[in-house]
């Protein structure tokens, strides 16, 4: 529950309801009758942090242990935390309304680089000392999660313990550790030179980086006994894995504001410019009958009437129409509807959008990612431009008018015949709308062609390759929009500014948590928000660090060079990586997972379509 | 007369429903809290009456919305249900179990007055004095509303604009309650003339110099004949 000193700031601000807790199904014990107080945070705003599955998944099933309380934190907008400073309010958790400085573990989800300066916002607004070797005691262990683990040298002077890969079971031992460690009155030290003997947990103060002096990595040395690679943590059977009956329902809207489903985990297509396509192996699936029970509970117990089958390629769940056929026996009568988050290009038919709610009317999204065949094969986005005219045919008869689509530029090899290839295809899209005779009648056709900036990230076949500069990305959006000659394709493009630093921290070293620390001092945050990023400052920052923000972003590593993430085993064989880039430069594709076995190594954790097919 | 047509045509049956929110819920926006009652009916699996055109949707409307950060001691929703068996005492013990601990629903009965009937609307504004002296800020609040204008700024759909709130203070008292100072009002309300009981906070922050925490709930509200609304 919040205290006065809380709520008397809050008729200063936008959007009370962000900071007030209270909400159904939110979590309440006794603060002393619990051993270990968790506080998980997301370093952004409520609206955001609450729409985010994991959060949801690890707060449940961190509650069900008596011992543990888990609470909510999120990052304060400006406004607030203008209030929080200057009454001297520290950050506090929604539900006790404690500052997170009296918990024993703060805990960070890491789903974005540019949060990362709000994690160090976060941590100074509840007076909590920045670096890890600054925090002396065992409580106020400061630990983090999520996909951005997977190079996380750039927080690496912040952040005491890293969980790499999924976290269902892992966290849960860590907390039991700790609590052993707290009872017999432990030092920290102590704590983290047990804890990096499990398996997923990386404390990467046991690790001793030197540097060439080119400014590449010369070697990482592991010291008191930390293994000298952390292997990532998996579900193998996501069908037993622990999955919330419950959600916390806001009282305010948020940005995903319905129940969510989980069907698999992974990805069985390995688009080269994927990092989730890669680190998440293997794809599993989770049962259709557990995927049915977990729905109806959910809907049960919160009141949603919407159902968002989630994953990184629900198409790609083998038994759609069964699992669909069976949700709606109950959905129907229950007035709630189905949606799909995401959308394949070769997997679009009338009867299964039928079936869902979500696009209804409003438009249909697809990705092809890239404007033409070759640069497609050099990506392995395995979907033609058949595919794509044969889908938006399919939709155009089903009455839609509007689509969606999605491009990367910036991509490995990629012309500016490749970006001229994206207004091209949005062309087709337009012709094959006027070539349909049964086009719905009396409307126009929208197609919106938007291009992101291709960031490259560790552990995918691109993690060698230079990102373009941002006066190459620019021209390129330049060039994609004068390659577009009707007023029936709207073209958008993402800020290259933006991507650049994403890069910078994606692939970034130990050198990077100075920087980090000095643009915190320079009072950045919120960079993933457009109104407070600022590329000039940013550079600034880099000068006065006196380090090269191109080092890491527009460099092209050689395949021998030691990479900062080198240490961290996601199962994935770097010299499957390799083969793959090469494979990229030649046009050559990849079959998916469920047609032929690559062998990327993943099969190592025995689990989904690797042991499947054995 | 109509009403009751529509009723057999389509088995309609509508209700009106009373809830007090206070507490927290006093930071649900009125858009959020009509999500809020929707998630809610739909977890208590009340059968929502839905209307028949293209696009289906609940029909539910507030008569008076709150403004945000105010209490309600008696607020009303009406919804239109389908006519099944369902009695006023398992609405209200189905929905209490489903909203949040902050809402809570305590008569439902049949509409008798049109929400655009509602002209007034009672307020207690608590303010709590911190360190200064509440003797005094009564002596001095009091003083205020007898001055001849009370002149505050009106936010409006096209900017700020000077007011004048005096004349609306007819029934306004000023009182000292368990270390509290206690404003009791009544203003006119609805959706033709409205005065935010926010102004007279306004005011005495304005003319006594003062930025104190304050509570305001609204009591009731009533037609223009001053009969409490039904």
């Amino acid at each position: 529950m919040i205290n006065n000193r809380i709520e008397k700031l809050l008729s200063n601000v936008q959007k009370p309801g962000r900071y007030v807790g209270g909400e159904i199904n939110s979590i309440i014990k006794q603060k002393d009758e619990v051993d270990v107080r968790f506080a998980f945070c997301f370093p952004d705003i409520y609206e955001v942090g609450m729409s985010h599955l994991g959060m949801k998944i690890l707060y449940s099933q961190l509650n069900q242990v008596p011992f543990i309380w888990c609470e909510r934190v999120f990052a304060p907008w400006v406004d607030m935390e203008e209030q929080m400073r200057q009454n001297d309010v520290p950050l506090y958790a929604l539900e006790s309304g404690d500052s997170i400085a009296d918990f024993d573990i703060i805990g960070f989800t890491l789903q974005y680089e540019l949060s990362f300066t709000n994690i160090l916002n976060m941590l100074d607004l509840a007076g909590i000392p920045l670096k890890s070797k600054d925090r002396h005691s065992l409580s106020q262990l400061v630990v983090a999660g999520g996909p951005c683990t997977c190079n996380s040298e750039p927080l690496a002077d912040f952040i005491d313990l890293f969980f790499i890969g999924e976290g269902e079971e892992v966290d849960l031992e860590v907390i039991d550790l700790y609590r052993k460690y707290k009872k017999e009155n432990r030092s920290k030290q102590e704590f983290l030179i047990e804890v990096s003997k499990i398996q997923g947990v990386y404390v990467p103060s046991l690790y001793d980086v030197t540097y060439n002096e080119d400014n590449t990595i010369k070697s990482v040395t592991p010291k008191c006994g930390a293994p000298a690679t952390v292997k990532k943590r998996i579900m193998t059977n996501i069908d037993n894995s622990y999955y919330p009956e419950k959600f916390v329902v806001p009282l305010i809207e948020i940005v995903h504001d319905r129940a969510v489903a989980e069907v698999l985990r992974g990805c069985i297509r390995g688009c080269r410019f994927c990092q989730a396509g890669f680190i998440y192996r293997p794809f599993r699936e989770k049962s259709v009958d557990v995927i049915d029970r977990q729905c109806h509970a959910l809907c049960d117990n919160t009141g949603y009437d919407e159902i968002s089958l989630s994953s990184l390629s629900t198409n790609d769940y083998s038994k759609i129409d069964e699992l669909l056929d069976k949700l709606l026996l109950w959905t129907n009568k229950e007035k709630t509807g189905i949606s799909l988050p995401s959308l394949r290009v070769d997997s679009f038919s009338t009867e299964l959008m039928n079936k869902i709610k979500s696009v209804r009317r409003s438009g249909l999204t697809f990705a092809p990612e890239a404007g033409t065949q070759r640069l497609r094969d050099v990506i392995n986005k395995n979907v033609s431009e058949d595919d794509l005219l044969k889908t938006v045919t399919t939709a155009f008869k089903g009455g839609w008018t509007t689509i969606k689509l999605y491009f990367m530029i910036g991509l490995p090899t990629e012309t500016l015949e490749d970006i001229a290839g994206i207004a091209e295809l949005g062309q087709k899209v337009v012709d094959t709308f006027y070539n349909n005779p049964d086009k719905p009648r009396g409307k126009s056709v929208k197609v919106t062609v938007s291009a992101s900036s291709f960031v490259p990230k560790p552990f995918t076949p691109f993690q060698w390759e230079p990102q373009d500069t941002i006066e190459m990305l620019q021209k390129k959006q330049r060039h994609l929009v004068s390659s577009v000659k009707t007023r029936k394709i709207q073209a958008n493009w993402h800020d290259a500014d933006t991507s650049f630093l994403e890069a910078v921290f994606a692939r970034g070293d130990r050198r990077l948590c100075d920087v980090l620390l000095e643009a915190h001092k320079s009072g950045c945050k919120m960079d993933g928000w457009q109104a407070f990023f600022s590329l000039p400052k940013w550079i600034e920052i880099f000068k006065k660090c006196n380090v090269d923000p191109a080092f890491y972003a527009n460099r092209r590593r050689s395949f021998d060079e030691i990479l900062p993430w080198d240490h961290i085993d996601y199962g994935i064989k770097k010299s499957f990586l390799i083969n793959e880039c090469k494979k990229a430069y030649e046009n050559v594709t990849t079959p998916n997972c469920r047609e032929k076995c690559s062998s990327c190594g993943a099969a190592c954790f025995k689990g989904g379509i690797c042991s499947e097919k054995r | 007369m109509v009403q009751l047509v529509l009723r057999e045509e389509y088995a309609v049956k509508n209700v009106r429903i009373w809830f007090r929110k206070v507490g927290l819920a006093k930071y649900i926006s009125h858009l959020d809290l009509n999500r809020c009652m929707l998630r809610a009916i739909h977890k208590a699996k009340i059968s929502l009456w839905y209307t028949q055109g293209y696009n289906p949707h609940p029909f539910i409307t507030f008569a008076l919305p709150l403004s945000l950060g105010i209490c309600g001691e008696r607020e009303s929703m009406d919804l239109k249900l389908e006519d099944d068996d369902i009695t006023k005492e398992e609405i209200i013990e189905k929905l209490n179990s489903a909203l949040p601990h902050d809402i809570k629903v305590f008569d439902v009965t049949e509409p008798v007055m049109k929400p655009g009937k509602i002209a007034y609307a009672s307020f207690i504004i608590k303010i709590n004095p911190e360190n200064k002296n509440i003797d005094e800020i009564v002596i001095q609040i009091a003083e205020l509303f007898k001055q001849d204008s009370i002149i505050v700024s009106k936010h409006t759909k096209n900017g700020y604009i000077d007011m004048d709130i005096k004349p609306y203070l007819d029934k306004t008292v000023v009182t000292k309650i368990k270390g509290k100072i206690v404003i009791s009002t009544m203003i006119p309300a609805g959706s033709t003339f409205n005065i935010n009981p926010n102004l007279l906070c306004d005011s005495i922050n304005k003319y006594l110099n003062l930025n104190l925490f304050t509570e305001i709930t609204r009591i009731n509200i009533y037609n223009e004949s001053l009969e409490e609304f039904k």
